[in-house]
């Protein structure tokens, strides 16, 4: 039997269409923005919490005892998933992956950036087997330090080992597999270990890891960041240490010079140039929310096309948890004579949902192309139209992260875990498979009250959409001057996907587990 | 000669249940309720088997397996006894066994020689026991699925069996491997490039 949880309520849904109304009526209507430089606080320099975060950017330990933590827990999880029982609910392998982590790690962002990266295990344990060194520089001969290879220099592995998860994930359905999830956190360390031993710097993190380019590219909206304190004292250093390191710490994994960081999208959060830097210059500072995803990051053609497979793949999520869906895998599998797993018409449908939105995004581009050649008109030349789909890619960064959250939030809150007796019982040994009685204990325990949940999906979805206007406003400016009735195509693009986002959160949702 | 007193008759008799001691339990080695071990088969009263009872939708069903842990090319047979779960009846319909490789990736998409389901046979119903033979060639991990309808209901029981040894690197064996043997053949290439370096920068000095 499957269960399913009720959808947000349908005045939500009006109330956010006409504020989406008003809101692009207004963005075509008022004048070009100006541009004014971001404020940010150094947490360091904080009266309560600023003595936490000088201690934790002091102090090695704290970090590495989190990051021995979170080895362990990999561990278990490998060795449940591998021994421990195939009934899903009862195995710590696919409750803590796929129920705390991969739902988690997307709300986290909001709060903590890209910190997941300075904890994640792949990288941390590839890096101890690789460096023999727990986390001082290592002069380890068992790093080859080749040159990257020129067609793995852009984030196009990340997007397609993306694409491949979420095939794995949703259609192989690794989720409802302790056996596979093991094996996937297995063949994740390889690559890890592999990359490291063959290239120089971090190739996996930078390029491939597709976690860590999804946490990169959200955390471009986190209001909370690396960043040096005082930006003259970059100006002035000639020693870059936080890029080169120091004779005991290690130079920056993904290659960032602090001084001149703009966009969160490459920075682990390593922490090694808060180690590194001898003015101790480099801390977490909280900064205005999007601010690199409405004007300070540079647009690339690959970075673009990530973020938009980003907001493909986060819809396809939420369209295979529909009840609708089962009816459209079946019609298809009808239609083109699939049986078994039905894993043709799933992959067919993969597909479709993955190029639409880009094939969508085009044609907005191409029509704003189209409006701002009858208004520059020889300005605006046949290059334009790769300026402009990597200059307004960014769009879709809050239209995923706050359907993401949105979508998160209700397995978050309405499906718990029954956390003690995993965590005692990792392996589940003697467990039975949950009974309808606690699963529907399970479907009325929530974390909040349903109403509470409502509103903040609600609200999220709604900041994503302002958001998203904010894009369009400062980025069409800053590439040709755009405004008034040349955003047009644009906004119609981020209504029609928040119209989607919210369509799916209407529809009652089908419970994991 | 050892003459028999009321002194040596306590320890004849303790011999004597000593060596009875160590005959029965050579026996109990040899022999299961009276037959010998080598004529032990999935038709002995208790075959070394391995049982597992389980519930679906409106039945209780036992499954049984001999041997637990079949060799290639050694026969063995699976039994299956359904009881409806409210009023305790026997299931009276024909069971289809089939057969298919258990692998993820075979269940799952498909891959692999094995991945499409083989039938072994039908069965109906005999002395209140569905009993289905079965001989493998090779070894590997197998799934048998036991398949009947039930008031336009179909039921499908799947039960695992292995056959033959398991293979002995698993998936730990194999990354622990791979990792060793990568980090051990670039440390080789990086000695060998520095003891390189080394003799060029002696020549040029």
């Amino acid at each position: 039997m499957i269960m399913t949880h009720p959808g947000l309520p349908l005045y939500w849904a009006y109330a956010i269409g006409i504020m989406m109304l008003l809101l692009g009526l207004l963005t075509m209507a008022i004048k070009a923005p100006t541009t004014s430089a971001s404020r940010s606080i150094s947490l360091a320099k904080l009266p309560l919490i600023g003595d936490l975060f000088r201690f934790l950017a002091k102090y090695t330990w704290p970090l590495l005892l989190l990051k021995i933590i979170f080895a362990a827990l990999f561990i278990t999880v490998i060795t449940a998933g591998l021994w421990g029982t195939p009934i899903v609910e009862r195995n710590l392998a696919t409750t803590l992956t796929w129920n705390l982590w991969w739902t988690g790690i997307i709300i986290a962002i909001v709060f903590s950036g890209s910190a997941w990266c300075a904890l994640c295990p792949w990288d941390n344990i590839a890096s101890w087997l690789v460096n023999h060194s727990i986390w001082r520089r290592s002069s380890s001969q068992s790093r080859l330090q080749l040159k990257v290879p020129n067609m793995l220099r852009s984030v196009w592995p990340a997007s397609l080992l993306f694409i491949g998860f979420t095939w794995l994930e949703l259609g192989i359905g690794i989720v409802a597999s302790p056996y596979a999830t093991a094996m996937l956190a297995l063949l994740m360390l390889i690559l890890a270990t592999t990359t490291l031993a063959l290239f120089e710097g971090k190739a996996f993190c930078r390029y491939m890891c597709p976690v860590g380019r999804t946490v990169g590219a959200y955390s471009q909206l986190a209001p909370i960041a690396l960043r040096p304190i005082d930006s003259e004292i970059c100006r002035n250093c000639k020693t870059l240490e936080c890029f080169h390191g120091s004779d005991k710490i290690a130079p920056c994994p993904t290659k960032i010079v602090m001084g001149r960081l703009q966009e969160n999208t490459y920075c682990t959060s390593c922490g090694n140039c808060t180690q590194s830097c001898p003015s101790s210059n480099v801390s977490w500072q909280l900064r205005s929310p999007s601010s690199e995803a409405i004007k300070e990051a540079k647009p690339h053609m690959d970075e673009a096309f990530f973020l938009l497979i980003l907001l493909s793949l986060t819809l396809f999520h939420g369209l295979t948890m529909l009840d609708y869906w089962e009816g459209y895998l079946s019609e298809m599998a009808q239609l083109i004579n699939d049986s078994g797993q039905l894993i043709i018409s799933f992959s067919i449908g993969l597909g479709v949902t993955l190029i639409l939105p880009i094939f969508i995004y085009c044609l907005c581009i191409g029509l704003t192309q189209g409006l701002l050649k009858k208004r520059l008109g020889a300005m605006v030349t046949k290059l334009s139209f790769n300026k402009l789909f990597s200059g307004f890619a960014f769009i879709s960064l809050p239209l995923a992260f706050s359907y993401h959250i949105a979508h998160n939030l209700t397995h978050f809150v309405r499906e718990s875990s029954d956390w003690l007796s995993l965590v005692t019982n990792p392996l589940g040994t003697g467990a039975e498979p949950l009974s309808m009685m606690e699963k529907h204990t399970r479907h009325m325990e929530m974390m909040v009250s349903e109403n509470t949940l409502f509103i903040m999906q609600g609200i999220i979805i709604a900041i994503g959409f302002v958001i998203a206007t904010q894009v369009i406003r400062h980025r069409g400016h800053r590439l040709f001057a755009a405004q008034g009735i040349t955003l047009l195509p644009m906004i119609l693009f981020a209504a029609l996907v928040t119209g989607f986002n919210l369509w799916m959160l209407v529809q009652p949702m089908t419970m994991r587990m | 000669m050892i003459k028999i007193t009321s002194k040596t008759t306590p320890i004849l008799s303790g011999l004597l249940l000593c060596a009875l001691a160590l005959f029965s339990a050579l026996t109990h080695a040899h022999h299961v309720l009276g037959r010998p071990s080598y004529s032990l088969n999935e038709d002995s009263n208790t075959p070394p088997s391995m049982a597992i009872e389980t519930q679906i939708g409106e039945y209780f069903i036992t499954y049984m397996v001999f041997p637990a842990f079949p060799k290639p090319n050694e026969p063995g047979r699976v039994n299956i006894y359904a009881t409806r779960i409210d009023n305790g009846e026997m299931l009276d319909q024909t069971i289809t066994f089939t057969v298919r490789d258990d692998t993820f990736w075979g269940e799952s998409i498909g891959i692999g020689d094995g991945a499409k389901p083989e039938v072994i046979g039908q069965q109906n119903i005999d002395d209140g026991v569905y009993r289905q033979g079965f001989l493998f060639k090779s070894r590997g991990s197998y799934i048998i699925r036991a398949y009947f309808e039930d008031n336009g209901e179909p039921y499908e029981i799947d039960f695992p069996l292995q056959v033959g040894a398991a293979s002995p690197v698993g998936p730990i064996g194999a990354a622990v491997g791979f990792i060793f043997f990568l980090l051990l053949m670039i440390n080789i290439v990086q000695r060998k490039r520095i003891a390189r370096t080394k003799i060029q920068q002696g020549q040029t000095v």
